[in-house]
């Protein structure tokens, strides 16, 4: 091994452990809302007999004990933070996570494998918030987001818009003219076609854009890239080749904060759902009593609804508070013309991106 | 010059490449920039200084062919992304050199006008592969070329069906040793006469010499260029390549402001 390579490797394993440590700092906040008090690493000795049969022979036990002692102080300080969990789908790097550090600057972000888990978890109380995608200005609603917003009783106490802005990553090490393969999620692909063909790049379909950065970091498989949020760049340690390599205009993905209490303020934006009986004119009603208040819709969407195959379930932004005298009016008289309203909540408005 | 299909005078009317709204063919469009992309502060310091002198483009090489191998070879990709900062800040289309035909397609990525150098001019894979890459490409005459040699080289790329070619006339090599090359200002209308393509020039390559910069680009305005290219350095005593020919911003503006003047004057004289 030359010794740059020594040096090199030096910098990854330090790399590493700081990623393990903040993974298992994110894992002892977590068990915080469980309430059950923590075995203390330092006090435990049986898992430093445990550690010392490891026969590390170049860490000796006192510095085992030094440095445990070190990172049971800092979850600590950490806990005593009280920072809010907020709960997001994908892995660490994720457009989820984007969105998650906008809405919650000083949160502590914590994947989750599915929507459904996101939903579960802020419910049960083990994390604070959540930070769901309900839709993208292409390819329109995401379904499974929409559906559990209907099935579930959280709150929507925010929104943000997270501009899509596709990166090609690579490791170091990695000759972008060698470039054959690229890995991502099938939207992102698609999104970035003409790029992929341009540059003749194989598109390479993988489960997450974050898991696929994560992978090419871990495994540095030959010849291959990911596309991903230039966050995962910075979270992966990998280069970003090329910055914006979708094709059409950028385009961005609105992202709910959702919470188990509505939002203590009056807000300035409301979303709902409502469903109504199969009747002539019973939507256009019900959407007439907005245009009569002269209340500005910015959202419709129906879907399906899974519970009652035939029948539709309609999603409703618009501009005003519910606590507003003409909203809680319409809101009020909708409860007559509709089979079920559904209040999901008052907002603040992200202004930022349109 | 009966193999020219494509270059040649005959076939259509005067070629007019669109870079973002600047037309060449049509304006006299000014590129300006250092010979090669040094560092972040030292690309805006220049894009800032030649947009407000009234330059079109932004030249810089993120990729160096040197004639020696111990010379410094560009900073590569890094160099293209200062490039492309650079233009999202100014606005500033930008100009840069291709050297490998493999790196076309991503050179593509983050330059609006892929150059060809005077080494490469003859370099039939690199022209072919350009041809495919779908950016306007700026061909440099080959210093020992003829220009029907120079001709040929724009037909190797119009054959892949990039009709965008500008050509630029940076000098020849003659048995003058007082100029780097002898810039050859007959190229402007010979080439007018012989192709519908434009023609630009480059001042700085041509004569090495900052104090003969000014009067050939007045001299390329008189006859009938299409625009030129020149170098340009915040600090040029303190550039990694070419440092003794690159302008400061201080005297690049003050040509432009001598530039602009002729050039309306001429549009005035009646036509020959």
């Amino acid at each position: 091994m030359k010794p740059e390579d020594i040096h090199k490797k030096i910098n990854k394993i330090d790399r590493e452990l700081l990623v393990l440590l903040q993974e298992r700092m994110g894992l002892a906040l977590r068990s915080k809302k469980f309430k059950q008090t923590q075995s203390d690493p330092v006090q435990d000795n049986d898992l430093l007999a445990r550690v010392e049969r490891l026969n590390l022979d170049l860490i000796q036990s006192s510095f085992t004990r030094q440095l445990l002692k070190t990172i049971v102080e800092e979850t600590k300080r950490l806990e005593d933070e009280n920072r809010s969990l907020a709960a997001f789908q994908g892995e660490h790097g994720a457009y989820g996570e984007v969105a998650a550090r906008q809405l919650v600057p000083k949160g502590a972000y914590i994947p989750c494998m599915e929507f459904i888990d996101v939903f579960r978890g802020v419910e049960a109380g083990h994390f604070d918030l959540g930070v769901v995608p309900v839709e993208n200005s292409l390819e329109g609603a995401v379904t499974q987001v929409n559906d559990l917003l209907t099935t579930t009783d959280l709150k929507v106490i925010g929104e943000v818009k997270v501009i899509v802005n596709h990166c090609l990553l690579a490791t170091e090490a990695t000759d972008y003219r060698e470039i054959r393969q690229v890995f991502s999620h099938p939207q992102a692909l698609a999104q970035c076609r003409n790029f992929l063909m341009r540059n003749k790049l194989e598109a390479r379909p993988y489960y997450d854009t974050a898991g696929a950065a994560k992978m090419l970091a871990r495994e540095n498989p030959r010849a291959a890239a990911a596309i991903a949020s230039s966050l995962c760049a910075e979270l992966y340690d990998l280069e970003i080749i090329k910055e914006g390599i979708e094709d059409g205009p950028s385009n961005s993905t609105r992202f709910l904060l959702l919470a188990r209490e509505p939002h203590p303020d009056k807000g300035d934006k409301t979303s709902i759902i409502f469903a109504v009986p199969h009747e002539a004119g019973r939507l256009f009603a019900v959407l007439k009593l907005f245009a009569d208040a002269e209340i500005n819709l910015t959202r419709i969407a129906s879907m399906p609804l899974r519970s009652d195959p035939g029948n539709y379930s309609f999603f409703l932004d618009f501009e005003g508070s519910d606590k507003d005298a003409t909203v809680a009016e319409v809101l009020k008289k909708m409860e007559d013309l509709a089979k079920w309203v559904k209040y999901l909540g008052s907002y603040p408005v992200d202004r930022s991106a349109s | 010059m009966k193999n020219l299909k494509l270059a040649s005078q005959e076939t259509e009317q005067r070629t007019i490449v669109n870079v973002s709204g600047i037309e060449i063919g049509r304006d006299f469009v000014v590129i300006a920039g250092p010979c090669s992309v040094e560092s972040e502060a030292q690309i805006l310091d220049t894009a800032r200084a030649v947009k407000a002198a009234g330059a079109d483009m932004l030249r810089g090489g993120a990729f160096k062919p040197r004639t020696s191998p111990y010379a410094f070879q560009g900073l590569g990709i890094e160099g293209l992304k200062i490039l492309e900062k650079a233009k999202r800040e100014t606005g500033l289309p930008i100009v840069t050199e291709v050297v490998d035909p493999r790196d076309v397609s991503w050179v593509a990525e983050f330059a609006d006008v892929l150059q060809i150098g005077t080494r490469n001019m003859q370099n039939f894979s690199l022209l072919k592969e350009v041809g495919r890459a779908g950016r306007p490409v700026l061909l440099k005459r080959g210093m020992y070329s003829t220009l029907e040699e120079w001709l040929n080289c724009a037909e190797y790329v119009l054959s892949e069906g990039n009709p965008d070619v500008i050509l630029c006339e940076r000098g020849i090599r003659t048995f003058e040793t007082y100029t780097r090359n002898t810039l050859d200002l007959s190229a402007i209308p010979a080439i007018k006469e012989l192709s519908h393509l434009p023609i630009i020039i480059d001042p700085t390559h041509s004569t090495g010499r900052i104090s003969l910069i000014g009067s050939m680009s007045l001299a390329a305005v008189a006859a009938g260029a299409d625009g030129m290219m020149v170098e340009v350095h915040p600090k040029p005593e303190e550039a990694l390549c070419d440092a003794d020919q690159a302008l400061t911003p201080a005297i690049f503006s003050n040509i432009m402001t001598r530039l602009r003047p002729l050039k309306s004057f001429l549009n005035d004289l009646p036509p020959q």
